[in-house]
This record gives C-alpha cells, sequence and structure tokens, in this order.
C-alpha cells in the first residue's frame, strides 16, 4: 500500500499476460486462417495457466495498490481471478471439444473470451467505482458478442439481441446510480466513502450522506445493485437469463453462468463488504431500523423460488440448467444475509462448489448435444447404457446440484445454511427453511435426467466416443465428490482469501 | 447556475431515456434510450465534480461514458444488423424463437 504509483506495475502481470495472449491469439488466427486446428485454444490454455500460475505465485504477498491506486490487490480479488482463470480454461477446453462449434474463425472465440476475462480482473480487483464500470464493460460487452457468436443462427442472434438489450439498460441504470453516489460523497472510491481511507478534496462519508440524505442514498443504492443483479441473474432482474443461456452457443452459456455470475458475485461481495460492514456505515443505516441483511434475504427468498419453479416446466435441459443458474444464485445471496466473515466465506465455498458442479453438468450437456443433435431430455433416453461413464457423472453433477451427500453441493448448501443461522439468534430460520424446500424441488427436476439416462429406452443412440472430453468430465465428478471428503483446502483457501477483503481497515 | 438545474436537466433526460426504453416496440429506439440514460449520468458527473470543488474524478468518468457509449453502441447496431439479415424485422417481440 505503499506505493500507490506506477511503479507497483508488476502486480498487474496476471492481467497484462491474458492480455497480451489475447492479442496474439487473434493476430496468429488471421496469419493461420485455417479451419478445425486446436493450435489457438492450447496457445489460450497456456496463456491461461501462466496467468494462474503468477496469481498463485503471488497469492500470499502480493498486496498492494497500484496505478494511482485505483487497482487493487488483494487474496480476495486473486480468489476470484483465479477462479476465472479455472473456468475459462474449461471452457476454452469445452470450445475445442464441442462437435457443434463452427470451427472457422475461432481465434475470435478464444480473444473475446480473454477479453472478458481481463474485464472480471479489473472488475473483481478494483475499489474504484470508474474501473469497477469499466471492467463489467469490457465483460459485457465481449459476452454481447460471444453470445451471437453463431451469426446464421436465428436463436443465437435473438440471444445476443435480448442480452444487449438488457445488459445496456441495466449498466446505464448502474452508471446513473454511481453518478448519485458520487454526488452525494464526492469520491469514486469505496473506501473514502466508507471512511477507512482519506480522500482527495472535498469528500464526505456514505455515513454522513445516510444521515442528511438518505432517499437520495437508498435510489442510488437500489440502482447500483440493479446492475449487480443483472450479472448476477438475481430477481427481478433475471429475464434475461433463460433466453441467453438457450440461445448462446453452449460453451458460451457455461461461461456466462459459471465465470460472469461469479465475477459479479465477487464485485458485490466487495462492494458491500466495504461500504456496509465498515461499523459507521452500518450503524448510520441502523438508525433507521434498516439492515441490507434484510434486503439481500428478500431477494435470495424470491430468486430461489421462482428459478425452482420455472425449473420445473422446462422439456429442454439447456433451459432447465439455466433456471437452474438463477436458483443457484439465490442459494449464494443467502449465505450474504449474514454480512460477516463467515457469510463472505461461506458465499465463496458455495461458488467453488457450483464451478465444480455446473461446469461438469454444462459439459456433460456439451458432450451429448454433440452426439444426439438435441438438448431435451427425450434426446438423453437410454445413454446410460451407451456412454455409462458420462451418464454416471452427469448422475453425480445432478446429485451434487441438488445438494445431496456425498458430493461437494452438500457441503456448499451447509455451509450457506449454518452461515444464514448463524447471526441473530436464527433470524433468518425461515430463509434457510425456504431454501431447502427449494432444494426438494429442484430434486425433480434434477433427477428427471438420471430417468432418462438410466431407465428409460434407447432409440438406437450410439454414442461416438470422444475421450479428451470424457476424460475432463470424469475427472469434474472425482473432484465433486472428494471435495467433500477432503474440504480442508477449500475451506482454508476462502479463509485467507476472506482475510485481506478489509484492507485498509 | 445553481446545481438544481443541472440536476434537473438531468433527471428530465434520464426520465425521457426510460419511457423510451419502457414505450417503445423497435429496438433501436430501446438503444437510444440507453443512450440518453448515460448521457443524463454523464450531466450528473460534470455538474457533481464542478460544485464538489475537487479532483478531476468525475470528469473523467464522462470521458469513459462516452468511449463506453460508442463501444455499446457498436456491437448493439452489429447485433441488430445481423438480427435484421436474419429474421427481416427489428422488434424484438416478432423476433421470437425462445419459449417461455
Amino acid at each position: 500500500m505503499q506505493d500507490i504509483h506506477l511503479t507497483g506495475f508488476g502486480l498487474l502481470s496476471p492481467e497484462l499476460v491474458l492480455g497480451a495472449v489475447s492479442l496474439v491469439v487473434l493476430i496468429m488466427d488471421l496469419v493461420w486462417k485455417e479451419r478445425g486446428s486446436s493450435r489457438l485454444g492450447w496457445i489460450s490454455l497456456a496463456g491461461l495457466a501462466l496467468s494462474s500460475f503468477l496469481l498463485i505465485l503471488a497469492f500470499d504477498d502480493s498486496v498492494g495498490q497500484t496505478a494511482f491506486g485505483i487497482v487493487v490487490v488483494d487474496k480476495f480479488g486473486n480468489f476470484f481471478k483465479l477462479f476465472t482463470c479455472g473456468a475459462l480454461a474449461v471452457v476454452v477446453a469445452f470450445v475445442m471439444g464441442d462437435q457443434r462449434e463452427r470451427k472457422d474463425r475461432i481465434g475470435e472465440y478464444y480473444f473475446l473470451l480473454l477479453g472478458a476475462g481481463m474485464g472480471i480482473f479489473f472488475m473483481v480487483g478494483t475499489n474504484n467505482l470508474l474501473l469497477l464500470v469499466l471492467g463489467l464493460e469490457l465483460l459485457s460487452l465481449a459476452s454481447y458478442a460471444l453470445a451471437g457468436f453463431h451469426k446464421g443462427e436465428k436463436r443465437s442472434a435473438e440471444a445476443a439481441m435480448k442480452y444487449i438489450v438488457f445488459g445496456g439498460f441495466s449498466a446505464g441504470i448502474m452508471v446513473y446510480g454511481i453518478s448519485l453516489l458520487y454526488g452525494l460523497t464526492g469520491t469514486l472510491d469505496l473506501q473514502v466513502m466508507a471512511g477507512t481511507a482519506e480522500g482527495v478534496g472535498l469528500t464526505r462519508s456514505l455515513a454522513d450522506a445516510v444521515m442528511t440524505s438518505p432517499s437520495t442514498v437508498a435510489l442510488a443504492m437500489v440502482m447500483i445493485l440493479g446492475g449487480f443483479a443483472f450479472k448476477i441473474s438475481v430477481a427481478p432482474f433475471h429475464f434475461w437469463a433463460p433466453d441467453v443461456y438457450e440461445g448462446s452457443p453452449t460453451p458460451v452459456t457455461t461461461f456466462l453462468a459459471v465465470a460472469s455470475k461469479a465475477a459479479g458475485f465477487g464485485a458485490l461481495i466487495r462492494f458491500l463488504a466495504v461500504l456496509f460492514m465498515s461499523p459507521d456505515v452500518a450503524a448510520a443505516v441502523g438508525t433507521y431500523g434498516l439492515q441490507v441483511g434484510h434486503l439481500i434475504a428478500i431477494l435470495a427468498a424470491v430468486t430461489m423460488t421462482l428459478g425452482n419453479l420455472a425449473a420445473v416446466r422446462q422439456d429442454s435441459v439447456k433451459r432447465m440448467l439455466a433456471y437452474s443458474s438463477v436458483a443457484h444464485a439465490g442459494y449464494v445471496l443467502v449465505a450474504l444475509v449474514a454480512m460477516n466473515g463467515e457469510g463472505l466465506q461461506a458465499s465463496m465455498l458455495y461458488l467453488v462448489a457450483y464451478y465444480l458442479m455446473n461446469l461438469g453438468a454444462f459439459g456433460v450437456l456439451i458432450y451429448f448435444h454433440g452426439q444426439t443433435g438435441k438438448e431435451t431430455y427425450e434426446s438423453l433416453n437410454g445413454l446410460g447404457r451407451a456412454a455409462p461413464l458420462i451418464s454416471i457423472s452427469a448422475v453425480v453433477f445432478v446429485v451434487s446440484l441438488t445438494g445431496l451427500p456425498p458430493t461437494v453441493g452438500f457441503y456448499g448448501k451447509l455451509a450457506v445454511a449454518s452461515a444464514a443461522m448463524g447471526v441473530q439468534d436464527g433470524a433468518y430460520a425461515w430463509l434457510v427453511l425456504l431454501m431447502l424446500l427449494n432444494s426438494v424441488v429442484s430434486l425433480y427436476y434434477y433427477m428427471r435426467v438420471a430417468k432418462h439416462l438410466f431407465l428409460r429406452d434407447s432409440d438406437g443412440q450410439t454414442v461416438r466416443p470422444q475421450p479428451a472430453m470424457a476424460a475432463l468430465l470424469v475427472v469434474f465428478a472425482a473432484l465433486n465428490v472428494i471435495f467433500l471428503l477432503y474440504v480442508e483446502p477449500l475451506e482454508k483457501w476462502t479463509a485467507a482469501s476472506m482475510d485481506l477483503l478489509l484492507i485498509g481497515r | 447556475m445553481a446545481l438544481e438545474a443541472y440536476i434537473g436537466v438531468s433527471v428530465a433526460l434520464f426520465a425521457l431515456g426510460l419511457v423510451c426504453i419502457i414505450s417503445r416496440r423497435n429496438i433501436l429506439y430501446v438503444l437510444f434510450g440507453v443512450e440518453m440514460i448515460l448521457n443524463a449520468a454523464s450531466i450528473n458527473f460534470a455538474a457533481f465534480n464542478y460544485f464538489n470543488g475537487g479532483g478531476i474524478e468525475g470528469r473523467v468518468f464522462v470521458v469513459f461514458i462516452i468511449i463506453l457509449a460508442a463501444a455499446e453502441s457498436a456491437i448493439a447496431l452489429a447485433i441488430v444488423l445481423n438480427v435484421y439479415h436474419l429474421m427481416k424485422t427489428v422488434k424484438p417481440s416478432e423476433a421470437d424463437f425462445l419459449r417461455e
């Protein structure tokens, strides 16, 4: 923190590597002009590996600020950057293994994915609302283009159109909210707003603003939280999710459901934690008899219920997974109602579990979609015999998504529930109960996948083996089970990441 | 002029943008509406920066909003053009292939 000017630029090396590799991919795509080669995919994977290596290398000691204090490097940010690298690597692998993916100009695909990754890096690694918006927009703009990547397909085009309409709208609202917050406090830095750091010029803490003009602060917060809610597909900003998830190419859907959503949560958690967990602001909000936790609890309840009830009615597995990812956003919010260290750690644990189970589920979808050409439950009929290994993995993933043992999904739900129960003498017990009821509902539609795979007769579908994809999926299924039995590293990792979120406190 | 005058213009522009997004069926008008909301935010930033009297953060934000709006329009128009090529319409309600 001593070194806030450009001299600390080395701290940005993971971002610089990602940016450089994305440019290399773009240029080599133009130079090679070849179809059906996976060379560009391997370059992207190498770049992601190098970036993760730098992040892991510096996980313990690279803490500080650079670029005039705008970029914050801490363990919390590094956690989400590593998460993003991991998710992007799997998505790139999916693109390489997807039978249905278009093969020409595939370099653009990787370029956009890496660009979106860089947006996430900046978004989760800053306390400055300007850089937060820029990172979020870099992610969003790349996602819009990715959603419409299959240019000749009506569904893909429509998904991109819906995405950019809702996305542009919510970004506009969010920027307007930030402008109000800037007007109230005279700064864009979250820590200065929270009163935990010294600002430049005439600034005022958010606590003062809450006392003098509560309604404007409330309006600004609703607008900003609306922007976040769009990114993490929380009700009432989730309408885009099913359509966009269904119409986009499946690897892009995977990216949106896992990496983009986790990035939204990363930025949201930092925003809430820095502002509302500071004693001054919490006390000021408390004088009106309000708590941020209550608002989050309501959003969580509505989101998971709507997501689950809608998921029951779907015939398409892809659309079911879209609604299920809305429901899972609700579960993560349940952990955040606690608004304490334990709650934040539980939400991060849940996101890791979500990473393992959802990437696997989408991988199975890509695998079978490549074979059958369809995404309905019926198209899975009898595939349990044709592809037993993948089908067993699929069952592990859906069990994990439901939150039953022996999978990491169970541990994630347990952590979330205990965090929410632990505050205010169980005032949020109703929310935990609702979460359990929702899990029971979700059992129905998740188990339908297993039913169609194993209990229905095949219509003579044969499966061409895809060893690389199959191996990846089996590894993910194994990880789902292993991390329940051996959960300690996850706990240590998330706890360590929590440490420095409260930097400068 | 007082700060209130600037805020008044900004709120009016924001409201017009919102109405434009909600009431129009044509996607191009929706995009216009988004631009108006972003510009309303720009006015806010510039005005607050002037009256808060310190730093350049607000003015920097305005410059970046202009860049953002340009980038977003470029991608949005490319997507809309593609939709028009495929479906011969730019109204979201008519280009509806994804089931509810």
